[in-house]
C-alpha cells in the first residue's frame, strides 16, 4: 500500500476551489452592491465650511474611512460566517463521511476550507478596492481641477497650483491605500482562523459564530485594556489586570497589530517594513489558529 | 495492494464507547466485535436499529477511534489515511453538495483521490452509465430524488475503482428496479474480486448477495458464518419437482412415510412479489420502447 503524503497541494486546492464554487453559487457576492452603495454615498458628504484645502482633505477622508469601514465590515462578515456555516454543515448533511473516507487527511481538509474562504474573501475585496479606487480617483481629479481653477481665479502660481494639487493626490489612491487593503484582507484571514478553530468543537453555527464574534472583540480592545492598566501602573496604582492583559495577549489576536488603515485614512505613508510585520504577524496568527484547530478536528469522532 | 493471503477487514475484539449525557457513564456502542472479511468476500452485517453496525463500519473507515481494539484493511490500521487508499464507501442516506451535478461530484471525489484528466473524465463517463444517471449528468444534486441520490453515491464510492466497498444500507429509498440493478452491481463487482461490506435491513438481500454474514445485537456479535452455514435447517430435505400429479405425489409422499419420514408441505412455490414486479416493470419498459 502506498503511502498518502502528510499534506498535499493538490488535495487542498480541489477543496479550496470546491469551498470557493460552494459560496459563489450561494451567492455571497450580492453584498458588493450594498458596499457600491455605501463608497457612492460617501462622494456625497461636503465638508465645505472648513475652507479649501482643509475641506477637500477632509471629503477625502471621510470617503476613504467610509470606504475602509465597508471593506472591514463585508470581509469580516463574510470571512466569518463563511467558515463558521461549512464545517458544521459538512458534519450535519454527512458530505464530510465521503470526503474523509477518500484518502484525505484532516489537515488537508482544514486548510481546503479554509483557503477557500480565504479566496472568496480575497476575490470579494479586490473588487470592492477596484470600485473604491476607481470612484476615489475620480473623485481626486475633478477636487484637483475645481482647486486649480479657484487657485488660478485668485491668481496664485503653478507651483503653488501644483502643491495645491499634490497634497490632494496624496489623499487619494497611493500605494499605502492598497497597504491599507492589504491589513483588511488580513484581518479577515484571522478572523476566518479563528471561526475555524471554534468550529472544530462547536456544535452550531450560531455558536461559532458567538464566541468567534467574542475573541474578535477581545482582540480589538486588549492593547488599550494593556495600555491603560499599564498607565495605571506607572501613577503607582498597581492591578491584578495588567497581569491578565497579558495573559490574554497570549490566547487571543492583537487585533491593534493588524491596524494600519487608520494612518492610511489620514493620508500617512505605509513603509514596506511596516506591511511586512503586519503580514507576517496576520499570517503567523492564522497559522498558529489553524495548526490549533487541526489539534481539536484530527481525533474528532464523526 | 497487499498480497492474497492478507484479509481485506480484520476487526479484533472492537470496543466503542461514547461518554453519556453528564459523562458520569460510559455508554457501549459496539463490545468486543471481531470479523474477517477475506479478499473478495461479500459480507453482510445485520442487526436491528442501534445495534452498532453503523459505528463498526465507521471505526473501519477512521471516523471512530476504537476505545480498544483494532481495525485493519487490507493489513493497514484504519485510522491511518492511507488505508482508504481502496476503499469506497457510501453512507445511509447519502447527501452531497447541492449545489454540484452529479458529474462534479464525481470530478471532486476523484480528484481527492489523485485521479486527473482523461482518466477521470473516462471513469465518470463509465460510472454515470453505469449508475443510470445519464440524462441527469448535468442538473444540479439539489432536485435529485433519494434514490437518484443513492446512485450518485454509489458511483462515488467506487470512482478510485476501490478493492474494499463498504456500504451501508446501499437499497434505502431505491425503487425495486434500482434495487435490482444495486445487487446485480454487486455480483458483478464480486466476480471482479472486489471486497464488499454492506449494511442492510433488507434480509432478503443480504440473503442474495452475501457469502458470509454477521448478526450483531446490543453491539455484540451473535452470531457469524458463511450463508449456508446460518441458514440451512439440518433436519429438513427440499425436493423441487417439476410436471408432477397427484398420483405420482401420493406415491412419494408413501415412500417417505415408509422411510419414517414426513412430508411437511406441498404446493406451486411462490415467486416473490419483487420478481413479480421486475417482471412486470420489465414487460412495461419493452412495451413502451
Amino acid at each position: 500500500m502506498s503511502k498518502i503524503g502528510f499534506i498535499s497541494a493538490t488535495r487542498i486546492s480541489v477543496i479550496a476551489g470546491h469551498t470557493f464554487t460552494q459560496l459563489v453559487r450561494m451567492k455571497v457576492f450580492y453584498f458588493l452592491v450594498v458596499f457600491a452603495v455605501i463608497v457612492l454615498a460617501s462622494q456625497f458628504v461636503d465638508m465645505s465650511t472648513l475652507g479649501a484645502v482643509k475641506a477637500v482633505e477632509q471629503n477625502l477622508r471621510v470617503m476613504k474611512g467610509a470606504g475602509f469601514f465597508a471593506m472591514n465590515m463585508f470581509s469580516v462578515i463574510l470571512a466569518l460566517s463563511a467558515t463558521a456555516l461549512l464545517l458544521p454543515k459538512d458534519i450535519e448533511d454527512r458530505t464530510l463521511y465521503t470526503i474523509l473516507c477518500k484518502p484525505v487527511p484532516r489537515l488537508d481538509y482544514l486548510i481546503g476550507k479554509l483557503l477557500g474562504v480565504v479566496a472568496l474573501v480575497t476575490v470579494g475585496l479586490l473588487v470592492m478596492d477596484g470600485l473604491f479606487c476607481l470612484i476615489l480617483n475620480i473623485r481626486v481629479e475633478a477636487m484637483v481641477a475645481e482647486q486649480a481653477d479657484l487657485l488660478t481665479r485668485m491668481g496664485r502660481s503653478a507651483e503653488v497650483i501644483e502643491s495645491h494639487a499634490a497634497a490632494i493626490r496624496e489623499q487619494g489612491v497611493t500605494w499605502s491605500l492598497q497597504a491599507g487593503v492589504i491589513a483588511v484582507l488580513l484581518k479577515a484571514i484571522v478572523v476566518a482562523s479563528i471561526a475555524l478553530l471554534v468550529s472544530t468543537f462547536s456544535t452550531s453555527t450560531i455558536f461559532t459564530i458567538i464566541i468567534t464574534v467574542v475573541v474578535v472583540l477581545i482582540g480589538l480592545i486588549q492593547a488599550e485594556a494593556r495600555d491603560y492598566f499599564l498607565q495605571q501602573q506607572s501613577l503607582g496604582m498597581s492591578s491584578p489586570m495588567l497581569e491578565m492583559t497579558r495573559w490574554i495577549s497570549l490566547l487571543f489576536p492583537d487585533f491593534k497589530l493588524l491596524g494600519i488603515e487608520d494612518g492610511v485614512i489620514n493620508g500617512e505613508r505605509v513603509s514596506w517594513s511596516l506591511l511586512g510585520r503586519v503580514s507576517l504577524a496576520g499570517v503567523l496568527y492564522a497559522a498558529i489558529y489553524t495548526v490549533l484547530s487541526w489539534f481539536v478536528f484530527r481525533r474528532k469522532e464523526l | 495492494m497487499a498480497g492474497k493471503e492478507v484479509a481485506a477487514v480484520e476487526i479484533v475484539d472492537l470496543v466503542k464507547e461514547y461518554p453519556s449525557s453528564f459523562r458520569r457513564k460510559m455508554y457501549r456502542a459496539v463490545d468486543e466485535v471481531s470479523l474477517r472479511i477475506e479478499q473478495g468476500e461479500v459480507y453482510g452485517l445485520i442487526g436491528p436499529n442501534g445495534s452498532g453496525k453503523s459505528t463498526t463500519m465507521k471505526a473501519l473507515l477512521g471516523l471512530v477511534a476504537p476505545t480498544s481494539g483494532l481495525c485493519k484493511v487490507f493489513g493497514c490500521d484504519s485510522m491511518k489515511v492511507d488505508a482508504r487508499q481502496h476503499v469506497g464507501f457510501l453512507p445511509e442516506n447519502p447527501y452531497f453538495y447541492k449545489h454540484q451535478t452529479a458529474e462534479e461530484t464525481l470530478k471532486f471525489y476523484g480528484r481527492l483521490c489523485g485521479m486527473r484528466g482523461k482518466q477521470l473524465a473516462m471513469r465518470i463517463d463509465a460510472l454515470i452509465e453505469l449508475v443510470s444517471l445519464q440524462d441527469a449528468r448535468k442538473r444540479r444534486l439539489g432536485g435529485y430524488s433519494k434514490g437518484m441520490l443513492q446512485r450518485v453515491g454509489l458511483a462515488q464510492a467506487m470512482i478510485q475503482e476501490p478493492q474494499l466497498l463498504v456500504l451501508d444500507e446501499p437499497t434505502a429509498g431505491v425503487d425495486p428496479v434500482g434495487s435490482r440493478q444495486i445487487r446485480n452491481l454487486i455480483f458483478q463487482l464480486k466476480e471482479q474480486g472486489v471486497t464488499v461490506f454492506l449494511c442492510s435491513h433488507l434480509l432478503e438481500q443480504v440473503q442474495e448477495v452475501c457469502d458470509t454474514v454477521g448478526i450483531i445485537f446490543n453491539g455484540k456479535m451473535v452470531q457469524q458464518g458463511s450463508l449456508s452455514e446460518l441458514t440451512s435447517v439440518d433436519s429438513h430435505t427440499e425436493i423441487l419437482v417439476e410436471d408432477m400429479d397427484e398420483a405420482t405425489l401420493a406415491k412419494v409422499r408413501e415412500v417417505i412415510e415408509q422411510g419414517g419420514g414426513e412430508l411437511l408441505a406441498s404446493g406451486a412455490p411462490r415467486r416473490s412479489l419483487e420478481n413479480l414486479f421486475i417482471e412486470i416493470a420489465n414487460q412495461c419498459g419493452e412495451e413502451a420502447r
